[in-house]
Protein backbone atom coordinates (compact mmCIF):
# COMPACT_ATOMS: atom_id res chain seq x y z
CA UNK A 1 0.00 0.00 0.00
CA UNK A 2 1.20 3.48 -0.83
CA UNK A 3 1.41 5.85 2.12
CA UNK A 4 0.70 9.31 0.79
CA UNK A 5 1.88 12.61 2.11
CA UNK A 6 -0.94 15.16 2.25
CA UNK A 7 0.97 18.45 2.48
CA UNK A 8 3.28 19.83 -0.20
CA UNK A 9 5.62 21.44 2.31
CA UNK A 10 6.23 18.14 4.08
CA UNK A 11 6.65 16.29 0.79
CA UNK A 12 9.28 18.80 -0.38
CA UNK A 13 11.23 18.51 2.86
CA UNK A 14 11.13 14.75 2.56
CA UNK A 15 12.11 14.94 -1.11
CA UNK A 16 15.14 17.07 -0.29
CA UNK A 17 16.18 14.71 2.50
CA UNK A 18 15.75 11.59 0.38
CA UNK A 19 16.88 13.18 -2.94
CA UNK A 20 13.67 12.08 -4.61
CA UNK A 21 11.12 13.68 -6.87
CA UNK A 22 7.56 14.25 -5.68
CA UNK A 23 4.62 12.54 -7.34
CA UNK A 24 1.73 14.94 -6.85
CA UNK A 25 -1.66 13.33 -7.48
CA UNK A 26 -4.68 15.59 -7.68
CA UNK A 27 -7.64 13.29 -7.12
CA UNK A 28 -11.39 13.70 -7.37
CA UNK A 29 -12.69 14.21 -3.82
CA UNK A 30 -16.14 13.04 -4.93
CA UNK B 1 -6.27 4.74 -10.10
CA UNK B 2 -7.40 3.61 -6.65
CA UNK B 3 -9.03 0.42 -7.91
CA UNK B 4 -6.39 -0.78 -10.36
CA UNK B 5 -3.13 1.10 -10.49
CA UNK B 6 -2.20 2.13 -6.95
CA UNK B 7 -2.83 -1.31 -5.39
CA UNK B 8 -0.60 -2.97 -8.01
CA UNK B 9 2.47 -4.52 -6.37
CA UNK B 10 4.93 -3.18 -8.95
CA UNK B 11 3.46 0.31 -8.65
CA UNK B 12 3.62 0.19 -4.85
CA UNK B 13 7.25 -0.91 -5.01
CA UNK B 14 8.21 1.74 -7.57
CA UNK B 15 6.40 4.62 -5.92
CA UNK B 16 7.55 3.83 -2.40
CA UNK B 17 11.18 3.35 -3.45
CA UNK B 18 11.62 6.05 -6.12
CA UNK B 19 9.44 9.09 -5.32
CA UNK B 20 7.72 10.88 -2.47
CA UNK B 21 3.99 10.31 -3.03
CA UNK B 22 1.74 13.29 -2.31
CA UNK B 23 -2.02 13.28 -2.75
CA UNK B 24 -4.39 16.22 -2.51
CA UNK B 25 -8.02 16.79 -3.54
CA UNK B 26 -8.39 18.55 -6.87
CA UNK B 27 -10.29 21.37 -5.16
CA UNK B 28 -7.57 22.04 -2.59
CA UNK B 29 -6.58 25.69 -2.73
CA UNK B 30 -4.26 27.34 -3.47
CA UNK B 31 -2.51 24.25 -4.82
CA UNK B 32 -5.12 23.42 -7.45
CA UNK B 33 -5.05 26.94 -8.87
CA UNK B 34 -1.29 27.18 -8.61
CA UNK B 35 -0.93 24.08 -10.78
CA UNK B 36 -3.94 24.94 -12.99
CA UNK B 37 -5.70 21.64 -12.33
CA UNK B 38 -9.06 21.29 -14.06
CA UNK B 39 -9.53 17.54 -14.35
CA UNK B 40 -8.68 14.37 -12.47
CA UNK B 41 -6.59 12.41 -12.18
CA UNK B 42 -3.82 14.92 -12.79
CA UNK B 43 -0.39 13.55 -11.94
CA UNK B 44 2.55 15.93 -11.73
CA UNK B 45 6.17 15.09 -11.11
CA UNK B 46 7.98 17.80 -9.17
CA UNK B 47 11.59 18.16 -8.21
CA UNK B 48 12.23 18.73 -4.53
CA UNK B 49 12.23 22.48 -5.07
CA UNK B 50 8.61 22.20 -6.20
CA UNK B 51 9.26 22.75 -9.88
CA UNK B 52 7.11 20.81 -12.34
CA UNK B 53 8.84 18.60 -14.92
CA UNK B 54 6.16 16.21 -16.14
CA UNK B 55 2.37 16.01 -16.13
CA UNK B 56 -0.30 13.54 -17.21
CA UNK B 57 -4.07 13.85 -17.16
CA UNK B 58 -6.33 10.79 -17.12
CA UNK B 59 -6.15 7.21 -15.95
CA UNK B 60 -2.92 5.28 -16.36
CA UNK B 61 -2.75 1.51 -15.87
CA UNK B 62 0.23 0.11 -13.95
CA UNK B 63 2.28 -0.68 -17.04
CA UNK B 64 1.89 2.92 -18.18
CA UNK B 65 2.26 4.76 -14.88
CA UNK B 66 5.73 3.42 -14.13
CA UNK B 67 7.25 4.32 -17.51
CA UNK B 68 5.52 7.69 -17.37
CA UNK B 69 7.23 8.40 -14.06
CA UNK B 70 10.60 7.24 -15.39
CA UNK B 71 10.12 9.54 -18.36
CA UNK B 72 9.39 12.37 -15.93
CA UNK B 73 12.61 11.65 -14.09
CA UNK B 74 14.50 11.75 -17.37
CA UNK B 75 12.82 15.03 -18.26
CA UNK B 76 13.85 16.51 -14.92
CA UNK B 77 17.45 15.47 -15.57
CA UNK B 78 17.23 16.94 -19.06
CA UNK B 79 15.70 20.19 -17.82
CA UNK B 80 18.56 20.64 -15.39
CA UNK B 81 21.31 19.81 -17.88
CA UNK B 82 22.12 16.41 -16.40
CA UNK B 83 22.10 14.68 -19.75
CA UNK B 84 23.96 11.54 -18.76
CA UNK B 85 21.50 10.94 -15.91
CA UNK B 86 18.66 11.53 -18.34
CA UNK B 87 20.11 8.89 -20.66
CA UNK B 88 20.26 6.39 -17.78
CA UNK B 89 16.58 6.92 -16.97
CA UNK B 90 15.52 6.78 -20.62
CA UNK B 91 17.57 3.65 -21.23
CA UNK B 92 15.81 2.06 -18.26
CA UNK B 93 12.43 3.00 -19.67
CA UNK B 94 13.20 1.66 -23.12
CA UNK B 95 14.74 -1.55 -21.78
CA UNK B 96 11.75 -2.40 -19.61
CA UNK B 97 8.75 -0.60 -21.12
CA UNK B 98 9.44 -0.38 -24.85
CA UNK B 99 5.77 -0.93 -25.67
CA UNK B 100 4.50 1.80 -23.36
CA UNK B 101 3.00 5.07 -24.54
CA UNK B 102 5.96 6.90 -23.00
CA UNK B 103 8.51 5.05 -25.10
CA UNK B 104 8.50 7.17 -28.30
CA UNK B 105 9.08 10.38 -26.35
CA UNK B 106 11.86 8.59 -24.48
CA UNK B 107 13.56 7.67 -27.77
CA UNK B 108 13.36 11.29 -28.88
CA UNK B 109 14.60 12.72 -25.60
CA UNK B 110 17.39 10.16 -25.34
CA UNK B 111 18.61 11.15 -28.79
CA UNK B 112 18.60 14.81 -27.84
CA UNK B 113 20.30 14.05 -24.51
CA UNK B 114 23.02 12.10 -26.31
CA UNK B 115 23.50 15.00 -28.68
CA UNK B 116 23.64 17.51 -25.83
CA UNK B 117 26.23 15.45 -23.96
CA UNK B 118 28.41 14.69 -27.00
CA UNK B 119 27.71 17.51 -29.49
CA UNK B 120 27.62 14.76 -32.09
CA UNK B 121 24.56 14.91 -34.36
CA UNK B 122 24.58 11.18 -35.02
CA UNK B 123 22.31 10.31 -32.06
CA UNK B 124 19.65 12.63 -33.43
CA UNK B 125 19.51 10.77 -36.71
CA UNK B 126 19.58 7.44 -34.85
CA UNK B 127 16.62 8.60 -32.78
CA UNK B 128 14.66 9.42 -35.91
CA UNK B 129 15.52 6.08 -37.48
CA UNK B 130 14.45 4.18 -34.36
CA UNK B 131 11.22 6.13 -34.12
CA UNK B 132 10.45 5.53 -37.81
CA UNK B 133 11.20 1.81 -37.45
CA UNK B 134 9.65 1.03 -34.06
CA UNK B 135 7.00 3.73 -33.54
CA UNK B 136 5.92 4.78 -37.06
CA UNK B 137 2.55 6.08 -35.88
CA UNK B 138 3.96 8.25 -33.14
CA UNK B 139 3.88 12.04 -33.20
CA UNK B 140 7.54 11.88 -32.18
CA UNK B 141 8.47 10.59 -35.64
CA UNK B 142 7.15 13.85 -37.03
CA UNK B 143 9.00 15.89 -34.43
CA UNK B 144 12.24 14.08 -35.27
CA UNK B 145 11.72 14.29 -39.03
CA UNK B 146 14.32 17.06 -39.54
CA UNK B 147 16.99 14.80 -38.06
CA UNK B 148 16.54 12.39 -40.98
CA UNK B 149 18.41 14.95 -43.10
CA UNK B 150 21.51 14.99 -40.90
Amino acid sequence: MITWETELSKALVRGQAEKRMILLDFFNPG
Amino acid sequence: MDAVTYPNAKVVDFVTSKVVPLRVPADAQPLSSDFKVTWTPTLILLDYYGKEHHRTVGFLPPDELIPSLILGMGKADFDTGQFNDAIVHLDELLANYAKSAAAPEAVYLRGVSRFKSSHDAKPLKEAYEKLAADYPGSEWVKRAQPYSLL
